[in-house]
């Protein structure tokens, strides 16, 4: 039988700077790759909750201030109910940057602004100011989610917003070089059920094939309800590319 | 310190600098004399007669200001341009010391400046431009320059203290330069593209200015050119694209939409200072590219043309041009120094799916080689054998390889960034630039 997966992509038009969308075409290619079926559904500002409740794998990237209002102001009661049950019942998603921020407690703006998030990761962001540095560069983390022990990922990180954790809610990884969450405490990103948050552009998922996979696997397993085990790909290129910046940053 | 004696020394700095061979020493003497003189700048061209010409923009500018020096030289006008590594605060401060005559005045008719976008503002404190030139906003380097909102944002101050005297040359088609329109009282003229032939139904990702200017409701394109620049309009508040003062140039030097709309910016700002349709022909008719931008170098016999690309949409333009010209050899050559911006996830907003092709040879080299060798890998519906995809980290090599698989009657395109492009020249031309 030939598998399928539907691969929501929230705000694609809104939420995609810094090249995010490499991470959607990665998980298309490595899918098809395997022969499993899958659909990128784009949910543009003024999608249906019912389009969001078909999706298998969801995605959502960051964006410009600007644009994260648009956003903040189609996010419907109702779609804001859907992704929070979706997340909870374990569907996987990756969220990067503002999209991470965004499903945390609140966003401080530099003036003080609170900007209300979605509140289903127990975290919360704040922005230093303009007189402090954003948080940028090549960064290397260590997972510590997942027991894989000594897995590495790279990427290239870019925000002003400090995140800090609460304590229902675990760090996706610790940072080896860079600033991660917030530059003080060496966690980099969140995992919650499922669902992962991270500061990691890059994008995150070339480079870090096997974290692509994971995702792949856990939207398959979700769906189909039982263990799954993803065909090996010849990764070479993936890994040279991996070893090649983590050799150049250490 | 006086003006004067900062110019006095500012040459002596630079000809040493040249003598030593420590490159051109195109900012070394501005930096000095800005240390020293916060207003040089201000202060300099008080005294002088010179007209200031601003081109500002991601991507064209080189090639803008080139075009517009060209018109105005064939004209029989005296005119100096600063170098494309000049464009910031310290460049031009040198560009205009090392102009000044032997009394340490500015004699010249015009002086064209190409700007750094975000030195933009910051200049025009210190001067006031005859016109200034503003081609586009597309993302680049967003580790450098942040996101175009914040860039938009700090040139409406700028344009919002342009006194009426000021000519101000708008892109109409790129809905964020267009409303710039709107906040001066300096005057405003738009040029654009009108034929829609010209336009495309292909996918393009990396576009920044989709949402309305004044509304931020979703715009809606009856024709879009590339990227976000099209005819477009608000459907919410009825802003839409200003009508155009020029549309068409009596003829166009180069190759690809994009230098299109570089050449109406320049024809257009000749027409406003009053030169005719013969004048301004004359002025673009033995136009050659400027270094590295569809500039042609014959290496060991074979022919080479090199398209900057710095950006998703230079990337995308160069492509698209390259693949209109029947290309078969390529070489994309990636790297991330300061130049360049060390974040290199812009190439996965490019749309290679659009413009690669099965046919296309690839080599790929740079210091992030392995990176756009993954973006090539995973190009959507396109399947690259891999005797059709060649890394090379080392780029004499890369070089020398491409061009010895290149068929004798076959053009080599090599795609570089910033850089890399230098880097590419010094190796094909033997010669250093900046």
């Amino acid at each position: 039988m030939k598998r399928k997966l539907t691969l929501g992509w929230l705000y694609p038009q809104l939420m995609n700077t810094y090249g995010d969308r490499g991470n959607i075409i990665v998980l298309t290619k490595r899918s098809q790759w395997r022969d499993i079926d899958i659909e990128v559904k784009y949910l543009n500002e003024g999608y249906s909750a019912k389009e969001l409740q078909s999706c298998d794998l969801l995605f959502m990237g960051g964006a410009q201030d600007k644009q994260q209002q648009i956003v903040a102001k189609d996010m419907t009661k109702e779609k804001m109910k859907v992704l929070s049950e979706m997340i909870e019942d374990g569907i996987p998603g990756l969220y990067i940057c503002g999209a991470y921020q965004f499903l945390g407690n609140y966003y401080k703006e530099a003036d003080g602004t609170i900007i209300e998030g979605l509140k289903i990761f127990d975290l919360y962001t704040e922005n230093p100011g303009k007189d402090v540095k954003r948080l940028i560069g090549n960064i290397s983390v260590d997972i510590t989610a997942e027991n894989k022990s000594l897995q590495t990922m790279v990427g290239f990180e870019n925000h002003g917003g400090r995140t800090y954790l609460g304590k229902n809610i675990q760090p996706m990884a610790r940072v080896v070089i860079g600033f991660g969450n917030n530059g003080d405490d060496k966690t980099e990103g969140a995992v919650y059920k499922n669902s992962y948050g991270s500061y990691m552009h890059g994008p995150i998922l070339p480079k870090n094939p096997w974290f692509a996979d994971l995702l792949i696997q856990k939207a398959l397993e979700k769906k189909y309800k039982e263990k799954i085990e993803l065909n090996k790909l010849n990764d070479e290129l993936e890994l040279t590319a991996h070893d090649f910046i983590l050799k150049k940053i250490s | 310190m006086r003006n004067a004696v900062l110019i006095s020394l500012g040459k002596v700095l630079s000809n040493l600098s040249l003598t030593l061979n420590l490159g051109s020493g195109s900012t070394w003497p501005g930096h000095f004399a800005l240390k020293a003189n916060k207003h040089f700048i201000k202060e300099l061209l008080e005294k002088s007669n010179t007209k200031i010409i601003l081109v500002a923009g991601t991507n064209g500018k080189t090639t803008t200001a080139t075009l517009i020096t060209e018109i105005l030289k064939k004209n029989g006008k005296t005119v100096f341009q600063n170098a494309t590594g000049a464009n910031m605060l310290n460049g031009i401060a040198s560009t205009l010391l090392l102009n000044t005559n032997k009394e340490g005045k500015l004699d010249a008719d015009f002086a064209i400046f190409e700007v750094d976008e975000n030195s933009f503002t910051p200049l025009l404190r210190e001067l006031t431009p005859d016109t200034v030139v503003l081609l586009n906003l597309f993302r680049d380097q967003l580790d450098r320059y942040g996101e175009v909102n914040s860039i938009v944002a700090n040139w409406k101050k700028g344009i919002r203290a342009l006194p009426k005297t000021t000519t101000l040359i708008l892109n109409a088609d790129d809905p964020e330069i267009a409303y710039l329109g709107e906040a001066t009282i300096a005057n405003v003229a738009y040029f654009g593209l009108a034929d829609k032939a010209l336009g495309q139904t292909e996918f393009q990702h990396a576009s920044d200015s989709l949402y309305c200017p004044d509304c931020a409701a979703k715009l809606t394109y009856s024709t879009r050119f590339f990227s976000h620049l099209g005819i477009w309009k608000c459907p919410k508040c009825r802003l839409k694209r200003p009508s155009l003062s020029l549309e068409k140039s009596p003829l166009y030097p180069l190759s690809g939409i994009y230098n299109m709309y570089n050449t109406n910016a320049a024809v257009l700002f000749a027409k406003e200072k009053g030169f005719t349709e013969t004048q301004i022909k004359e002025g673009l008719k033995d136009f050659t590219a400027a270094f590295g931008r569809q500039e042609i170098v014959n290496y060991y016999g074979k022919q080479i043309q090199l398209f900057l690309s710095k950006n998703p949409t230079s990337f995308n333009q160069s492509l698209r041009t390259i693949k209109e010209l029947g290309a078969k050899q390529l070489l994309l050559v990636l790297n991330d120094r300061a130049p360049d911006g060390t974040d290199v996830s812009w190439i996965w907003d490019a749309d290679t799916e659009a413009y690669l092709t099965p046919e296309m040879k690839i080599f790929i080299s740079g210091d992030r080689c392995y990176d756009m060798a993954l973006r090539v890998k995973y190009t959507q519906k396109l399947v690259i054998n891999n005797d059709r995809l060649v890394i090379e980290p080392v780029l004499q090599k890369a070089i020398d390889d491409a061009v010895t698989q290149t068929p004798k009657d076959e053009t080599l395109f090599i795609l570089p960034t910033y850089s890399a492009m230098l880097e590419t020249r010094k190796i094909i031309t033997g010669k250093k630039i900046l």
